[in-house]
């Protein structure tokens, strides 16, 4: 291989150059292998014997090589060329390639003095979806966007999708697909919080919008409507058919500032936390804060202190299904917010956590994670490759 | 040193202890704090620079509080800033300082963010947080115009053993090229033969007189002088005289380093052509266009490219969220945030 390489900068150094013109822009590693097999065929003529040597400096695997030496070798043959390496017309080189937005091959043909480079380019494919793992939590893609989805509901009228700059209601195709019905522009008067939240509730056909520093009213039918005011309303945030906390949101952060208001007509002001939820411990209420500073403390129903857990992400949501136990914490995995994420679903057994399910496992970090009913929560999560973000709905499966 | 017995450095000092005692694994971003930065250039202006890579990438998103030329630049975050508030409050960067006590700086947790040269990033020990961007810097001889004699130029190429520099000087960071554009970007670059062919320049400059075949090799940057000393020596090897000097002006070659300016790799190659005193190439809708663009301005070997070098940042654990720079080497310190800083 190295002598071959070398024999092929030898030439390359000696021989002059003859580079044609136009794109060769094919679907994929067939339609690339035939765009140049036809341009090889015109250069060696044809029935000639042509002999090929292959390398790949992409990162596909020996799979893919092989699969283009195949479609090139199928394409020369089809094109009137024959492969040999006895008395060779042409001597090709066949290169599988790659840059950030295309794969190449690359042919590099010699016939006595003459040299000609050949490319010819297909898309990269966006990185598969992981697998799904684990078999109590189950995940189902509802949405993907470009742009940052803060949440996603689904009132009577079909989806609705709050972003940075919108909230959109997209209604049911037959085809299962979603076609959108209309979205409205959301202006905040200043830019929003870098890592900006926001939360859907929908009652009936209206629906309420939480943004930092900005409440939103709208409805969902006869046709999407909203409207938004700068204010300081508490967020609710639910957990499971019935507990429910006001909470309210830094402005001009990514937390909730510590005033909380519980069900029961109890207010309180505790340290800042990203989310929160209730859980139960045989029978007993108890709150779930993620603090700032990566615990998740537990408070009982006057909101006090009754101890704490280490090993969870920023980003908590209580279900009620009717299997583990009756309560389960649905949690983000603790590390960089950049990483690969899971969200697994917890019990609270002596004020400490249980793994009730695997871990889902994500490609890409979890942006948002909301309580959507009793057995389901809304996940957000970004693609660290392509930049898109997807919504999922996590549904408590009991039983499997 | 200067710095280490100063005022700021030791209230640095203080804030870093103080934070790495209350230590957080928020895994959502989190507000507060200061990013202790460290770099090896020295900025002698009397205003922050505006163009180029690096500190001007955080106006974006910081403005500019404290600026000791040469020294220190505090930038503070812009409440207004696109996309948000950035989660730190300050961004602090010691200028001039030598990259083996940046890491020593990183070591003893005295920095945040801290460039890593070849050396030092064989240092680092297992597990250390690493930002590294593609190869973005285009490391090669250029030619001033009275190297009139195509032969020399050719016979330089030929001499240089990239490989054995890119293994020991280089320590096997980057990759070797001897095109412009690299290989992530082009898709085509080892079309471009970089074996060296000591014979081949032997037999290019055997006829030419003795003046005509010394040359005298420009090096501003005292990092960049092994290298050049290396190149010297694989010239002799081929029958030139190289002799390695400290400054560009007046040498008739020099040792250049330039940036990919783009993502784009039409726009990229265009841009390295105006760095590099090259005509302007066409613009290229396709990749054959591009290698033959690409290849039009090689020809002559008036620019004989090298290497293709990241730039490589050591990273105290305490720094989180998405790397700090872009593909390009770009700052984008407003979506970092620091562990233990409060709002």
């Amino acid at each position: 291989m190295i002598a071959a390489v070398k024999r092929w900068h030898a030439v390359l150094c000696a021989l002059p150059f003859f580079i044609p013109s136009g794109a060769h822009a094919a679907d994929d590693v067939n339609g690339a292998a035939h765009d140049l097999a036809r341009q090889t065929a015109v250069f060696a003529g044809p029935g000639q014997p042509v002999s090929v040597e292959y390398r790949n400096v992409s990162s596909l695997g020996p799979a893919e090589l092989g699969q283009a030496r195949g479609a090139f070798e199928a394409a020369l043959k089809e094109a009137g060329l024959r492969v040999s390496d006895v008395a060779p017309v042409a001597e090709l080189r066949l290169t599988l390639s790659e840059n950030q937005s295309q794969y190449l091959l690359v042919e590099e043909a010699r016939k006595g003095d003459e040299r000609q480079v050949w490319m010819a380019a297909w898309k990269r494919a966006e990185p598969a979806a992981a697998a799904l793992p684990g078999m109590a939590l189950d995940r189902k893609l509802v949405w993907e966007q470009e742009e940052q989805i803060l949440d996603v509901a689904f009132p009577a009228a079909g989806m609705l999708v709050l972003s940075p700059s919108k909230v959109a209601l997209y209604t049911p195709r037959e085809n299962g697909s979603w076609a959108l019905g209309r979205a409205v522009p959301l202006a905040p008067g200043k830019p929003w919080p870098r890592d900006v939240r926001g939360r859907l509730r929908v009652t009936g056909a209206s629906f309420q919008a939480f943004l930092p520093g900005v409440e939103c009213g709208g409805a969902a039918e006869p046709s999407l409507s909203i409207e938004c005011r700068a204010g300081d309303q508490p967020w609710v945030l639910e957990s499971g058919s019935h507990a429910t906390l006001l909470a309210n949101f830094a402005a001009t952060r990514n937390y909730f500032d510590g005033r909380v208001a519980t069900g029961n007509g109890l207010r309180k002001t505790m340290a800042p936390f990203y989310s929160a939820t209730s859980a139960a411990e045989q029978g007993r209420p108890l709150w779930l804060l993620a603090m700032l500073d990566g615990r998740t403390q537990i408070f009982d129903a006057w909101l006090e202190t009754v101890g704490a857990i280490a090993s969870w992400g920023s980003d908590i949501a209580g279900t009620e299904a009717s299997c583990g136990g009756g309560s389960q914490v649905l949690a983000t995995r603790p590390g960089n917010a950049g990483e690969p994420d899971a969200i697994q679903a917890f019990a609270i057994v002596n004020r400490a956590a249980t793994p009730l399910t695997a871990p889902v496992e994500f490609a890409g970090p979890v942006t948002a994670l909301w309580p959507m009913s009793a057995t389901s929560a809304l996940a957000v999560v970004r693609d660290p490759l392509t930049g898109r973000y997807a919504a999922y709905v996590i549904t408590v499966v009991c039983g499997s | 040193m200067r710095l280490m017995s100063s005022p700021w450095f030791a209230v640095r000092n203080l804030a870093l202890a103080a934070l790495a005692a209350t230590a957080a694994a928020a895994t959502r971003p989190h507000y507060g704090g200061t990013l202790y930065v460290e770099i090896r250039q020295s900025f002698e202006t009397p205003d922050p620079p505006t163009t180029g890579y690096g500190m001007p990438d955080l106006a974006q998103a910081f403005a500019i509080t404290s600026w000791e030329a040469g020294r220190r630049a505090v930038y503070a975050a812009g409440e207004n800033a696109p996309g948000g508030r950035p989660f730190l409050d300050t961004v602090e960067i010691e200028m001039a300082r030598p990259l083996r006590d940046q890491s020593i700086d990183l070591e003893l947790g005295k920095s945040d963010v801290v460039e890593l040269g070849p050396g030092e990033l064989r240092r680092q020990p297992a597990g250390r947080k690493v930002w590294a961007s593609a190869p973005v810097r285009l490391v090669a001889l250029v030619f001033a115009p009275r190297v009139e004699d195509a032969r020399i130029r050719e016979a330089l190429a030929l001499a240089v053993d990239r490989a054995a520099i890119h293994n020991v000087l280089l320590q096997r960071q980057g990759e070797v090229s001897a095109a412009l554009l690299p290989q992530w970007l082009s898709g085509y670059a080892f079309l471009f033969p970089a074996a060296a062919d000591a014979a081949r320049a032997r037999t290019l400059v055997a006829g030419l007189p003795a003046a005509v075949r010394a040359i005298s090799l420009g090096v501003e940057d005292a990092a960049a002088r092994p290298i050049a000393e290396r190149i010297a020596l694989n010239a002799r090897d081929a029958g030139l005289a190289v002799s390695v000097v400290p400054q560009v002006a007046g040498a008739d070659a020099r040792l250049a380093e330039v940036r990919i300016s783009s993502l784009d790799p039409a726009l990229a190659l265009a841009g390295m052509a105006v760095s590099l005193g090259l005509p302007e190439p066409p613009r290229a809708a396709s990749p054959e266009a591009l290698y033959a663009a690409e290849r039009a301005l090689l020809e002559g070997f008036r620019v004989i490219p090298l290497f293709h070098l990241p730039d490589a940042y050591g990273v105290n654990p305490r720094v989180k969220g998405r790397p700090g720079i872009t593909p390009l080497g770009e700052w984008r310190f407003e979506n970092l945030w620091v562990e233990g800083g409060r709002p």
